[in-house]
Order: C-alpha cells, then structure tokens, then sequence
C-alpha cells in the first residue's frame, strides 16, 4: 500500500507542477520588463493603453451580448424539451453536440461563405460573430440549464403551479426561474470566460476583441503579452471559483430545505 | 396432477416497463412550434454553414460539380502535409494527455491523497481545461520560449541550451506539449467521476474470489473503464484537432496545421481556389463527426456499466 | 468443535464500537442470520468473517484453523453482496467462473462448473447473458452461484434480496434457502427484515448496538424475546410499562386493567415498573363467562390485511393490535363499540430492561 501512495504522490506533484510552473514563468516573466529587477512596470504599461479598454470593453460587450441571446435561446429550449417534448430530446443533444463537430475554424468558414455574400448579407454586422460564441459555448449553457431542470423535476413544479391557477408568466418568473437560478448562473460565467478567452471568431471576423488584442501586442512587445495572459488566466479562474462557489451554495440551500 | 398440492403465491413480474407518459394537452405540431426558435438558430447558424461547406466542397470557380476539390486533399502536398501534422499532434497529446490525466486522476481519487487535493486538483482542472488559445501561448513562450524561465534554469544549473539541442515549441512537439496543458485537464474531469463509478463491491468479489490487486485491475476496473478511457482520448483527440488560437499565437512559427490552412483561406492569403478551402473544412467536418461517432458510441457503452 | 468460530470479536472505528464482544459457534451446514437495524454492527462482523475488515480484538476460526488475520483472497469463504456486484464487464458464464479461472483451472473444468452452477440456481442456457441484461432477481442468484462456484466452506450473505421487489424477495429467500440445505454449506445470512431472518434460518443472532442481544432459533426468538429490543425489532408487539401488584401471583397493572403472566418476577418487589410484551396474535376477545387476563377498552380501529385482520383496541391511555384470522364469516364489531379482549398468562412476555 506505501508503493501506490507514493506512486501517487509522485503523479500529482508532476500534475502541479504542471500546472503552475506555466503560471509563475509567466508571472516571472511579466515582472522582468525594467533590466535587472523586477517590477510591475508591464502592467503598469499593459493598463495605460486605451486600445486596451477598448478591445477588452468590446470583449465584455460581445459576452454580455452572447449570454443574453444564449439564455433567450437555451433556457425557454430546455424547458419546453422537458416539459412538453422530451421525444425532442435526441434533436436538441445532437445540436448541441454539433460545436465538436464544426471547430470555431469550419464554423467560421462556413459563416462568411454563406452571409458575406447575397441574398443574405450578415457580415458587416456583429450577427455571425454572435452566434459563433453562442453556438461555441452552446454545449455548456445547455448542459448547465439541463441539469438544473432534472434536479428539480419540472414536470411536477409545472403541473402543481398549472393546477394552483397560475399563468405561465408566473410559472416561468415565480416557479421555474428561481429554482434553477444556479444552473443558469453557472452557464452564464462559463460562457463569460470563454467568450473572453476566445479569439477565432474575432480575429477571422475582424471585431475588436481582447484576445486578438493580445495576439496583435504580443507579435510586438515583449512582457505586456504574459501580464495580459495572466490577467486572462484569472478571469477564467475567478469565473470557475464563481461557480464552485454557487454550487456549493445550492448544497446548502437543500439541507435547509430538508431540514425543515 | 392428482395428489400434487401447488402452493400459489402471488407473483410480480419484475422490472415491468415505466407507464406509458399521459398525454398533455395542445396537439403534437403545436409542441413542435415552442421548439421553432432554437431549430431556426440551429439551421442558420450551424446547419447551413456546414451544408454549404459539404456542396462547395464539390463545385468549381463557376458553381459546376466537380471532383477536384477533393482529389486535391488528397494530392496536394501541403495539404497532405496539414493532415499529417494535425492528426499527429492530436494523437501525441490525445493518448498522452489521456494517460496522464488518467493517472491524476487515479491518484487523487484511489491513490489515498487526502480529500482535500482532490477537490483543488478537480477546481484547478476546471480551469486549465478552459484556458486555451492565446494566453496559453504566452504562458508558455515565458515557461519554455528562447528566454522562458525553465529554459534559463537548465541554462544556468546544468550549462545546457534546451533550444541549442533542438527543442523547440514553435515545432510539433514543442505545440503538443502546450497543448497538453488543456488536454489532460480535461481528462482528469471526466476519469475522475468514471473512477468513483467503480463500486467497492466489484474490489471485494474479486478478492473474495482469491484475486490481487492486479487481476482486479486487469479483469475488472480496467476493462471496465476502457470505454470511458478511450471514448474521452478521442474527445481530446477532437480536441486538439480543432484547436487554432494557440497555434496561431506562436507567429512566426511554421506548423502548418489544417486550422491554420483554412484560417488562410478566409484572411485572404489566395493560395488555393475557394473550391479547396471547403474541401479542407469538409475533410475536417469529417474526421470530427467521426470522432463524435466514437465518442458517444462508447460514452453509451460506458454508461450502461458504470451508473 | 464447531466449524466456525467468531471468538469475543470486537471492532472500533476509531472512536466508534462497530462490533462488541461478539461470540458465536456456527455448526458445519448451520444457516445463522445476524439479524438487527442498520449499524447494529452485523455487516462489519460478516465482514470479518470475509476478510475485509480485521478485528480490533478476539479471533476467527473457520474449521479449526485461525484465520482471524488471513487476507481475504486466501480464505476458503464465498460472499453475495448487496447489490450491483456482479463484474458488468463479464457475461454470466465470466462472472461464475471468475474465481476458477484466476485459480487457473482448465477451461473444460470451468466451463463444466459454469454449466453445474447455472443448473443449481435454475438458469441454464444464461451463460452468454450481460448483468445489465437480468433482472435483480436473477442478478442475485448468479451472484450466489459465483460464490459457490469455488467450493467454499463458508457461504456468506450480506443482504442479497435487499434491492429486490418484496414478491420476488420471498421466492428467492426459499430457493437460497433450498441451495443451501441441499449443499450442506455452512452460512451466514446478514439481514435486517426479521421476517427473512425467521423463515430462512437454523438459528437468529439479533443484534443492536454493536451487541448481540440474544441468539436462537427462530422459534425462540420470536415466541420467547428475551429483551425488549428483540421483542420491538421481532414482529408486531404490544409492549407495555406495568406495575408489578402482586410478585408471587404474577399480577401486573397498567391503565386500571390488571394482567397475570407465566413469567416468574423474581428479584422483583411489589410496586416495582417492568416493561411487558403481548403479541397480537395471541390476544382475543373475550368469551363470555371468562374471568382472568380481562382487559376491557373500545374498538379504535379496524384494518384488514388479507389473511388476517388487526384490530387497534384502545385500553385506557395505550392501544393494542390484536390480529384475528379472516374468514368469510368473521362478525366485526364497529369502530367506537366496547369490548373486552383476553390472552393466556403464558402471552404476557416479561422483557429484561435494556442494559445501560
């Protein structure tokens, strides 16, 4: 038994290192931008271009934009497939697998070659660059929102809210909502991090964006690029530890609701 | 029979089929019309493209059908070459992604870790699978790049230049060790639940049957497992092959992948006719579906043993 | 000497006592069946026996040989778990011959085992079958015919029919019952439905507590419980807080009815409170003209339940059940009618209190 556990220790501390040593060379790297000493002059340089502020608020921008039309899109979907048309549900899965299927590349590809010319003229507009990140991040918020209905037995809550008289405004806002708040929520700041990190869409379609900012700076400068990666790094992780968080919230909401 | 006694005792069939779902108000194409709106985006905006990257694929400059396109993946070198590249830094990191992770994954859930590594390794994973593209790029151009700190350490301790030796990450081994920083990630999130899936019960029968550790391991938790195993090694297998952004990053490098090719194609640089363009993306579209074939066959294989 | 030894066993968990003090014999072909709650300790005691946990103190002999630190895959002992614990991965036949071949035997010897065991447990022809392709039911018994297939001199039996619809439970707790007598294995059953326990068993082990509270044969154990938690756990029982009026007379009081019992009260005083037992089965009304063991109350409900109905009296304070065969005939009173109900003074069980 002292063998396995050795063994083991062995592998996660490869995994660590893994892990981190990438995380502190970067943060290392980005400190090391005055000659012989380090200092947070990169960042102090990264924060003070406008051009900055600029991508990354058109950046926020195309995720506040995405999670909109993804919550319009997904949530009623969802519902409706568990509530009035699971036979619907193979449709709805394979969709949503789709996005493995068509990388951001193909996607892309496909998009301008059908609406970058007649009849249907959509490139000059945000639209394919939209629906790029929502079909990209289509997996999660479906994945998410699904599972939050299964816990709660929709049906059920549906039909209970339907037989007490109430419409289906009320249902959806009074009934279904706030019982998978959490869900939605974790599809949200997933589709947050990665409409921030993501670059294909942007760079192909030509929209300002923060990751294609950070390619641009990074074929120029050195140092700026790794603060700039790092600060990325921790949107991601701030996003995950969100959701952990609200994961872990939801837990609790259950025991005092069972320990009623 | 004369004189037999039959004691009657009422029986229940087992496991009878679920009662037949009520049927709900409102007719069946009504239904059909609340799904009207995500079908409509689903058409436009996934189908569609896709469609016309399959019927391009298959027609010339002036819109006749022809074979050419596809004749051309298979006859043009750097188009051969883009193929190879790609399927074979999929396939490094896929199977050593795969392993790797697999054996974190092992560590932390059966290697007797305390609890609480488990639940950092499983956060951290969360995060580093989503941490792709650009930024990774970076990172690594400050991990292991011509003036990254790993590089300058073995430098300064063992007098030995990494990239004088021939290492490099702007070649294919240098990106799938990049790419590895997403892929085993990911791994160890779906091995991890597969691996609590193991029951105790399983461990114990084979030692009450007089098996070790290692018939345990060879006839039971492994085949078992497999499935899982494989099916999640052709998820980061599509994983990787799809991946652009990190590639991309490292500019000035050469590794003409089948993404950087096609990503070409749209920014302009007219190397191919369009014609050829489609039938690289169609070629993509195909080795994906192919791998999404395989992933979801043995994902259903895996969920009919592991609950 | 009896093939199975578990000598004053103990097992703690840290702080926690699984398993105190426990002793028992089992005869070569005996089936015994540690019957309690969940965490009364009867798993962890069968686990030992298996190999899986080790003993905190005492020792495990199994026909004469100390085995108390022998690893598991070396004892000479076939397990059914719970649930689930079929290999998924292996068909029937793979599962059944499992032991045999990591035993490295020749096929033709497996595969005429397989084809032995499929008899024995009535499911020939299933040798190409998946788990996931049996219902429970059949799952459990290729589980058992595994576990015999290495000739084990203990069989072991951890819940088996526990996941399983009652009907089927039933039928198969005879067939398990059926297989063990004609092989003449020595067994131990760990259940927690006291019904299972009786209708399979050579003798009852109850335990609660980490504790055995008392071993015998079903018979006893139901008919003669010797402290109140077997009484509780056994059966349907009315039990009652009584005043002792009268030691050597046998009479007790409870809610201003008076009761005699068999049992003797010694060590006992006048005035002194006992905890005593009726069965339902045992109590009836009253006929006419009986004088003794009268107890007088109100109908508060009748329920019928097939074969018999349980009628709630209500006597002072405190409710009886009082079961009375069906029949087509049968005259029930109605709810809220007077009656006087009656039982032997052999019926009124006298419980040990609970050991502090």
């Amino acid at each position: 038994m002292k063998r396995v556990n050795l063994f083991a220790w062995i592998i996660f501390i490869l995994g660590i290192i893994y892990f981190f040593l990438p995380l502190f060379s970067t943060f290392e790297f980005s400190l090391r931008m005055k000659k012989g000493v380090y200092s947070f002059e990169a960042y102090r340089v990264a924060f003070q271009d406008p051009k900055f502020y600029y991508n990354f608020g058109y950046s926020v921008l195309w995720a506040v934009l995405t999670i909109l039309f993804s919550l319009i899109l997904v949530v009623p979907t969802a519902y409706w497939v568990h509530w009035r048309l699971p036979k619907a549900r193979p449709i709805v899965e394979f969709i949503t697998l789709m996005p493995f299927v068509t990388p951001a590349v193909v996607l892309t590809f496909g998009l301008i070659r059908l609406y970058g010319s007649p009849p249907l003229v959509l490139t000059s507009t945000p639209i394919p660059l939209i629906a790029g990140y929502i079909v990209l991040s289509l997996p999660y918020m479906f994945r998410s929102v699904d599972a939050g209905l299964r816990a709660i037995d929709i049906r059920t809550l549906t039909e209970a809210a339907l037989s007490l008289g109430a419409g289906w405004g009320t249902i959806i806002t009074q009934v279904i909502f706030p019982n998978i708040r959490v869900a939605i929520l974790s599809g949200v700041f997933l589709t947050f991090a990665i409409v921030m990190g993501e670059f294909v869409f942007a760079s192909l379609l030509s929209w300002p964006a923060f990751a294609t900012y950070l390619e641009e700076i990074g074929s120029m400068r050195a140092y700026t690029p790794q603060a700039l990666s790092l600060m990325s790094f921790f949107i991601t992780w701030s996003m995950m530890m969100l959701i952990q968080w609200l994961g872990r919230g939801a837990g609790r909401a259950e025991e005092i609701a069972v320990g009623h | 029979m004369l004189g037999v006694v039959k004691n009657i005792e009422t029986r229940q069939k087992e496991g009878g089929a679920s009662p037949a779902r009520p049927q709900r108000f409102g007719s069946d194409w009504m239904a059909w019309l609340g799904l009207l709106p995500f079908l409509i985006f689903a058409v436009m905006f996934l189908f569609l493209p896709s469609a016309s990257i399959v019927v391009r694929s298959f027609q010339d400059r002036s819109g006749n059908f022809t074979f050419d396109n596809i004749i051309a993946l298979f006859t043009v070198k750097d188009i051969i070459n883009a193929y190879r590249t790609s399927l074979t830094i999929s396939f490094i990191t896929a199977v050593g992604g795969g392993i790797f992770g697999f054996l974190l994954a092992y560590s932390v859930i059966m290697g007797g870790l305390p609890r609480i590594l488990r639940s950092f390794l499983l956060t951290f994973s969360g995060v580093a699978s989503n941490f792709a593209g650009v930024p990774l790029a970076f990172a690594f151009v400050a991990t292991i790049g011509n003036a990254g700190l790993v590089t300058r350490l073995i430098e300064d301790l063992l007098n030995v230049d990494i990239h004088a030796k021939g290492f490099t990450i702007y070649n294919i081994y240098g990106l799938s060790v990049v790419y590895m920083y997403f892929q085993f990630p990911l791994m160890v999130l779906i091995m991890a639940p597969a691996l609590d899936g193991l029951r105790r019960e399983w461990r114990e029968a084979c030692e009450n049957l007089g098996g070790t550790e290692i018939h345990y391991w060879r006839y039971v938790a492994l085949p078992i497992l497999m499935p899982t195993l494989l099916g999640t090694m052709i998820l980061l297998f599509g994983n990787a092959f799809g991946a652009y952004a990190t590639a991309y990053a490292f500019s000035g490098s050469f590794i003409n992948l089948v993404t950087i090719l096609i990503g070409a194609q749209i920014q302009g640089d007219v190397l191919y006719n369009p014609g050829l363009g489609n039938a690289l993306a169609l070629g993509m579209i195909i080795i994906m579906s192919l791998t999404m074939v395989g992933y979801v066959s043995l994902q259903r294989r895996a969920s009919r043993w592991l609950k | 000497m009896a093939f199975l030894e578990i000598n004053n066993v103990s097992k703690y968990f840290g702080k926690t006592t699984a398993v105190k003090d426990f002793d028992l014999k089992v005869e070569k072909g005996e089936l015994v069946s540690f019957l309690g709650p969940s965490g009364c300790g009867k798993t962890t005691t069968l686990r030992m026996v298996a190999g899986f946990e080790v003993p905190s103190e005492g020792q495990i002999i199994i026909d004469g040989k100390d085995m108390t630190f022998t690893p598991p895959n070396q004892r000479p002992v076939g397990m059914v778990f719970q649930a689930y614990a079929l290999f998924p991965n292996m068909t029937v036949a793979g599962n059944i011959g499992f032991g045999l071949k990591i035993a490295k035997k020749p096929k033709e010897e497996i595969e005429q085992r397989v084809k032995e065991m499929l008899e024995l447990i009535h499911m020939p022809g299933f040798e190409n079958r998946y788990p996931h392709q049996l219902s429970g039911g059949q799952q459990q018994r290729v589980a058992l015919a595994r576990a015999l297939a290495m000739h084990p001199e203990v069989l072991l039996l951890d819940e088996p029919l526990s996941a399983l619809d009652a009907k089927i439970r039933v039928s198969l707790r005879a067939e398990i019952r059926a297989i063990q007598q004609e092989l003449g294995i020595t067994t131990i059953y760990v259940t927690h439905d006291q019904e299972e326990a009786l209708s399979i068993s050579d003798r009852v082990v109850v335990m609660n507590n980490a504790r055995i509270e008392q071993v015998g044969t079903p018979f006893q154990i139901y008919n003669f419980p010797q402290t109140e938690f077997v009484a509780q756990f056994v059966g349907t029982l009315n039990a009652v807080l009584a005043e002792i009026v009268d030691v050597k007379d046998g009479l007790l009081r409870f809610d201003g009815q008076q009761v005699h019992t068999a049992d003797k009260l010694e060590g006992y005083r006048n005035g002194d409170r006992i905890m005593v037992a009726i069965r339902p089965e045992r109590l009836s009304f009253a006929h006419e003209g009986r004088k003794a063991n009268i107890l007088t109350g109100t109908i508060k409900n009748i329920t019928f339940l097939g074969s018999i109905v349980r009628i709630q009296v209500k006597l002072g304070e405190s409710v009886f059940y009082m079961d009375t065969f069906n029949n087509p005939y049968l005259t029930l009173p109605n709810i809220g009618d007077p009656t006087e109900i009656t039982c032997s003074k052999e019926a009124v069980l006298v419980l040990q209190q609970q050991p502090a």
